[in-house]
Formats: C-alpha cells, sequence, structure tokens
C-alpha cells in the first residue's frame, strides 16, 4: 500500500460505509440535511482530538522539563550539600588535631612551666589495706 | 531576456555537483572513521576523570591521642593574568603588598612570583587555617585556593622516630609510617562525571564512580605520656652530659609491647627537609654499640642456666684474667679477694664474668647469646632495623670468649638489649617487640598476638637473675637506680668505642642502664643508653638518674601499687 492509499483508506472505508447508513436515514428522516452536521462533527472532533494530542504532548514535554529541571536542580543542591559536609569534616578534623595538640603532655608540661608549676617531688602512694583500717 | 550558455550551466552544476561530493565524502567520514575522534573530543570537554585519593589512615597512641593524621589544607594559587583593575592596570604589585605580611615573607619575593610569567603559579602550599581564612577575606581576584592533603603530628617531634614520615609524594618513609605504608594509604578511587561550564557536576549525566577506600587506622602500643617522659628525660641527659646522643627503649615485658622508643638526636616531622641525616636515624633499632657490662647478666644467666655456676659459686679475684693469651682486667684494675658469681654482678667485674664464661664455654656462650636473641633484627614492626653483630662462633677467638662476657667484641642495638632483659624479667621467654597494637578498617578491628619467640633460658634461672639483678641496685653498682616504694632490678653498663682501625676509642664511652621494675611482677623494662657522655666512666650515673625519673612517671602514670615500704 502506498502512502496515498494509506491517507485515502479512511476515507474510502467511510464512502463504503455511508450508503448504508444514508440509506437508513433516507427511510426515516429523509432531506433532513443531517449528512452536514455529522461531517463537522467529524472534522470538529478530529480537530479537538488533534489540539488534545498536541497540547497533551505539549504538556507531557513540560512536565519532563520540569523534572528535569529539578532533577538538576537537586542536583546541584546535592553537590552544595556534599561540599558543605565536606567542609565541616574539614574542619572537625582540624579541630581534632587542635585538641590533640593542646591535650599532649609535652604542651601541658611547657605551660606549667611557665606558669612556674614544679613537679611533685615525691607523691605518697596509700595501700588499700591502710585505708580500708581507717574507715 | 537573459540568456545563460548552456556550458555555464553545466560547470555550476558540475561545480556544486563536485563541491556536494566532497562535502558528503567529508560528512560521511565523520560520520564513520572520524566519528569516535569527535565524540571523544566532544566528551572531554565535558567529561572529568578524577582519581579521589584515599585517605591515609589515623595513628593513635594506646589510649587513642592522636600521633598522626591527614587533613585538608588550602594551597593557594595565583594567575597573574587576572590581576588588573577596571582600566586594565596591573595590580600584581598591590597583591604582592597585600599578602607578604600574611604570608610572612618579603613582597619583593610574592612579587617576583607573579611577575615569573607563569599563567598559573602556588604561592604557597598547604597553609594553616588561620593564614588560609585571612588570605581568602582579602577577596584578591586571581587568587584561588586548591585543597592538598598534609600529614599532621599535633605532638609535634614527641615519637617522631617511631612514627617516621610522609614525603611530598604521599608515601611513607621509616618508623611506623614507612613499615605499615601499604595499610595507611587505602586504595584510591575513580570518579567520572559531566560537568557544565562553571565545572559543576550535572546532575543527570554521565557518573561512575568507584570510591576510594580508606587507609587502615592504627593504634600503636606507645604510651604518650611514657614516650614524652622519656623524650623529656634523654634529651635533658643528652644536653646535660654534652653527649654525642642516646636512645631510651621501654617494654612491657610480658608481651614484648613498646611503651616508649626515644633517640637523640631527633626531628621534627612538620620539617623534616632541615632535618640532618643523623636525626632521621632511630638509634633504638638501627644503631649498634657494644653493651659492655650490661651483658654480664646474659653471660650469668647462661650458665646459670647451663647448670655450671649458682650464684654462690665463688673464685678468687685477682684484678685481672688470661684468656688465649691475653690480660683482661676489673675496671680501674681492682682487685676483689673471694667473690660469688652474685657478687661479680653487684660489683660488675670483668675478671668474675670471664670467670663464668669459662666455666660456660665458648659453644655455649654464643647458643645462650643467639637464644637471647643478639645477632638477629627483633623482628620489631618498624622499618629499617638493624640486626647488632654476633661474630660466628667459628671466627671467635680464645679471646672473645672472655671479652663477650662482658660485652666486648659484640654490637647490640639499644632494642636488642631490651627485648633480652624482658626474658629475663617475665620468666625466660624472649618475645618480638611490637609497636603496632592494632589495625581498624571499615571490614573491623585486627589486633596484634604477641610472639614468643623461644625459651631462652629457664623459669627458674630467670627467677634467680631477678634476684640478683635487685641485689646488684639494692647492695651494688646500681644503686643509684633505686626507687623508694619499688624494686628495681638492673645492670649498668660501661662501653669503650671501637674506632675504624679495630682498637677502642681513647677517653671516649658509651654509658648505659638496663633494668625493670617492680624486680617481682615486672611491669616495664628501661633501656638507656648514651652515646659519649662527658663525664666518661661516671656516664653510668646519669644513665641511671634517666632511668629512676622515667621509671617513677611511667609507674606513677601506670598506677602500679608500690611493692615495697
Amino acid at each position: 500500500m502506498t502512502l496515498a492509499q494509506a491517507v485515502r483508506a479512511p476515507h474510502v472505508r467511510r464512502v463504503e460505509r455511508r450508503p448504508r447508513q444514508q440509506a437508513v436515514h433516507r427511510r426515516h428522516a429523509p432531506a433532513s440535511g443531517l449528512a452536514p452536521a455529522r461531517s463537522t462533527s467529524w472534522e470538529v472532533r478530529t480537530f479537538l482530538l488533534a489540539s488534545g494530542l498536541v497540547v497533551g504532548g505539549f504538556l507531557l514535554v513540560l512536565l519532563y522539563l520540569a523534572q528535569a529541571t529539578a532533577v538538576s536542580a537537586a542536583g546541584y543542591e546535592v553537590q552544595r550539600l556534599a561540599a558543605q559536609r565536606d567542609e565541616l569534616r574539614r574542619q572537625n578534623a582540624l579541630l581534632e588535631v587542635e585538641s590533640a595538640r593542646l591535650d599532649s603532655p609535652a604542651r601541658i608540661e611547657a605551660d606549667a612551666a611557665r606558669l612556674g608549676l614544679v613537679r611533685a617531688a615525691a607523691i605518697r602512694v596509700v595501700a588499700p589495706e591502710a585505708v580500708a583500717a581507717h574507715r | 531576456m537573459v540568456t545563460v550558455s548552456r556550458a555555464r550551466v553545466r560547470f555550476l552544476f558540475a561545480l556544486f555537483a563536485i563541491a556536494s561530493l566532497v562535502l558528503s565524502a567529508r560528512v560521511a567520514y565523520w560520520q564513520t572513521v572520524g566519528r569516535g575522534d569527535l565524540l571523544a573530543r566532544a566528551t572531554d570537554q565535558v567529561r572529568s576523570d578524577l582519581v579521589v585519593a584515599a585517605q591515609r589512615g589515623v595513628i593513635r597512641d594506646r589510649a587513642g591521642a592522636i600521633l598522626a593524621t591527614t587533613v585538608e589544607l588550602r594551597s593557594l594559587y595565583a594567575i597573574p593574568g587576572q590581576m588588573k583593575d577596571r582600566d586594565g592596570h596591573d595590580e600584581r604589585p598591590a597583591v604582592a603588598a597585600a599578602l607578604a605580611p600574611i604570608l610572612g615573607e618579603q613582597p619583593e619575593v610574592i612579587r617576583a612570583a607573579l611577575e615569573s610569567g607563569a599563567d598559573w603559579i602556588y604561592l604557597r602550599r598547604r597553609l594553616p587555617e588561620d593564614i588560609a581564612t585571612r588570605v581568602a577575606a582579602l577577596g584578591i581576584g586571581g587568587l584561588g585556593f586548591e585543597m592538598e592533603p598534609k600529614r599532621l603530628y599535633p605532638n609535634g617531634g614527641i615519637g617522631a622516630q617511631v612514627l617516621g614520615f610522609v614525603n611530598d609524594d604521599g608515601e611513607g618513609q621509616y618508623g611506623v609510617e614507612g613499615r605499615y605504608d601499604d595499610a595507611l594509604r587505602g586504595t584510591a578511587g575513580r570518579l567520572v562525571v559531566e560537568r557544565d561550564p562553571a565545572n559543576r557536576e550535572l546532575a543527570i549525566g554521565l557518573r561512575t564512580a568507584s570510591p576510594a577506600r580508606a587507609g587502615q587506622d592504627l593504634v600503636l602500643t606507645l604510651d604518650l605520656a611514657v614516650q614524652t617522659a622519656a623524650e623529656r628525660e634523654l634529651a635533658a641527659a643528652v644536653q646535660r652530659e654534652k653527649a654525642a646522643g642516646g636512645s631510651i627503649v621501654i617494654l612491657d615485658p610480658r608481651d614484648g609491647a613498646v611503651l616508649a622508643l626515644a633517640s637523640s638526636p631527633t626531628y621534627d616531622p612538620a620539617r623534616v627537609g632541615s632535618a640532618a641525616p643523623e636525626a632521621l636515624r632511630d638509634r633504638a633499632i638501627a644503631w649498634t654499640y657494644e653493651p659492655g657490662s650490661t651483658m654480664k647478666a646474659i653471660t650469668v644467666a647462661a650458665a646459670i642456666d647451663k647448670g655450671v655456676v649458682t650464684p654462690k659459686t665463688s673464685y678468687n679475684d685477682v684484678g685481672y684474667a688470661v684468656i688465649g693469651g691475653r690480660v683482661l682486667s676489673n675496671a680501674l684494675g681492682r682487685a676483689y679477694g673471694p667473690t660469688t658469681v652474685s657478687q661479680v654482678l653487684q660489683r660488675s667485674q670483668n675478671a668474675g664474668a670471664v670467670f663464668v664464661a669459662s666455666k660456660l664455654g665458648a659453644p655455649d656462650l654464643y647458643s645462650y647469646v643467639r637464644a637471647f636473641g643478639f645477632g638477629d633484627r627483633t623482628g620489631v614492626d618498624l622499618a629499617a632495623e638493624t640486626g647488632g653483630s654476633v661474630r660466628p662462633l667459628a671466627e671467635w677467638y680464645p679471646v672473645d670468649l672472655g671479652t663477650i662476657s662482658f660485652g666486648q667484641g659484640i654490637a647490640v642495638t639499644p632494642l636488642q638489649l631490651a627485648a633480652a632483659y624482658a626474658a629475663i624479667a617475665n620468666g625466660g621467654t624472649l618475645f618480638r617487640p611490637y609497636v603496632v597494637a592494632t589495625r581498624r578498617d571499615a571490614d573491623g578491628e585486627h589486633r596484634t598476638a604477641p610472639v614468643p619467640v623461644r625459651q631462652a633460658v629457664s623459669p627458674e634461672t630467670a627467677a634467680t637473675l631477678r634476684t640478683m639483678l635487685t641485689a646488684t641496685v639494692d647492695d651494688g653498682i646500681a644503686n643509684l637506680a633505686s626507687l623508694k616504694g619499688y624494686s628495681v632490678a638492673g645492670k649498668t653498663g660501661t662501653a669503650q668505642i671501637p674506632s675504624d682501625d679495630g682498637r677502642y676509642v681513647d677517653d671516649a664511652y658509651i654509658s648505659s642502664f638496663a633494668g625493670f621494675v617492680p624486680a617481682e611482677g615486672p611491669r616495664m623494662v628501661v633501656v638507656v643508653v648514651l652515646d659519649r657522655p662527658q663525664s666518661k666512666l661516671l656516664g653510668t650515673i646519669p644513665a641511671m638518674n634517666v632511668f629512676k625519673a622515667i621509671a617513677g612517671d611511667a609507674l606513677r602514670y601506670a598506677r602500679v601499687q608500690p611493692d615495697r615500704p
């Protein structure tokens, strides 16, 4: 079947069916002028269907674009949040290093010496038995 | 009417036909043969293929304190071509002037870098965070930051010899960093993504990622407080004695765990570039010396274990011994008369050590020396350990039996000596010293099991030696090492230093003390070695003082109950 035949085919089918329908109409309502009204209605329906398809397609495209834009925007937000997370982790690591530096026994000893503190000459250790005896 | 000649039309037709053919051929080429190239070029413009560096593992001490960690720091770069104001005037001099006080650099130096002709240049790498923040606050166009990892050591130079360092290529060198580089380093990942012109990742574009696997975290047996005390006391002793260097090893004799390893000279891992080569050497494991009289304990242990002497076996000390045609004298040539083996240790008599070794014989002395681990690497999990030197028995001269009995003609590392004394302390078992207690990664925790290498002497022999070495501190030559409230066992050592020509250097000594505390149920073995102290033969006194200071601090810190009134 050629393209022209394919395009024409529905019309051909309609032409084949229409005489039977028209014959019925002619018996019950001759010369009522219904045939042109139905033709107009069919064209309107076709137009509306085509328009609907176009609008629907347009809306679908819009929906796709909106989704794609939303996904893209969310992707950028994810990246921003990931960068923020990484920076916070980095700052946390730096704080841990600073904490370790401040906890360093060498630093504490140096600061204590700077404050004029001296090491205890002797530390008396009391045996647990002696403590228990005094209770 | 305009007429066009048929020939001209044909010519034009042919021209367009040829042009169309050429264009078609070109299009066909790019769509077939050249398609891959075009596609690759187009892809390259939007695709980035990055290696995701793995986070290097953290190193902690036994209590969890951070000893080494890696942090991303900001590196400052400049694009000099962008340093122009709205009128196109050069702003590089002004930029240099603004940066100089923050970076602590001369403006001329920065300006020279900016005017070097480079399109892109690092001005300073891995800036401290506060300085990077101050530079960022300037808001200067043409300056930017790039993140780069940096290994940080929050305790400065403390534990530097044990930890080692990481070079600019990210490779661990020396110490734990070198020995465990593969475990610490982790596995790099890969990220392939498409990016927009602003270099942002496209959410709906291509994304292929194989995540990086972070390196293992290591928990060491090292105790930061004990390590700090050891380094403080060693530095003070070396400075006071104007010694060439020194080393301190502290082991837990129960399993061979290393509690502290100090070495002098040392360095700051943050400034490795300016460190002297000698400072990079960990003297505790990579420096050998003649142990001197600390070796007498090994000789006596061997003889008692073999059953050829007892603590009460006696001989008549005349101040010297003759062996292999050579005369080996006591220190200062002093004669002690009737002497027991126990007194040999208490007075540190060379002639007595020769007497004991003669009873034992060279093959057995050699065998026990090797059994205590001398002549082999201890197997400690640190990079660059040496094994010392014990000549094969076949190469021994007759006199070697005598000299080796009191620690000459043999070379050991401080760690080897500490491991041998640990064997005496724990009942005779020689343990392999270890530094890494635990490795942690995403799969869980891997703990290091202590490795008993061999039974060097019987538990009974070890117990006898503990008693004899306790008497050496309580009533003998090592009395200055006694500690109030605790029983201490130990032995001093003063050794001459061999020169390249085989003779001994005049008037130069290595002084040492090896001991453990408490003598019954020992918790730590401490070996202190000072290289060429100014007080020469009396150099064992500062070594004992160092032992005393460290042991006092460490026992208190470990909350070890006193075992004496």
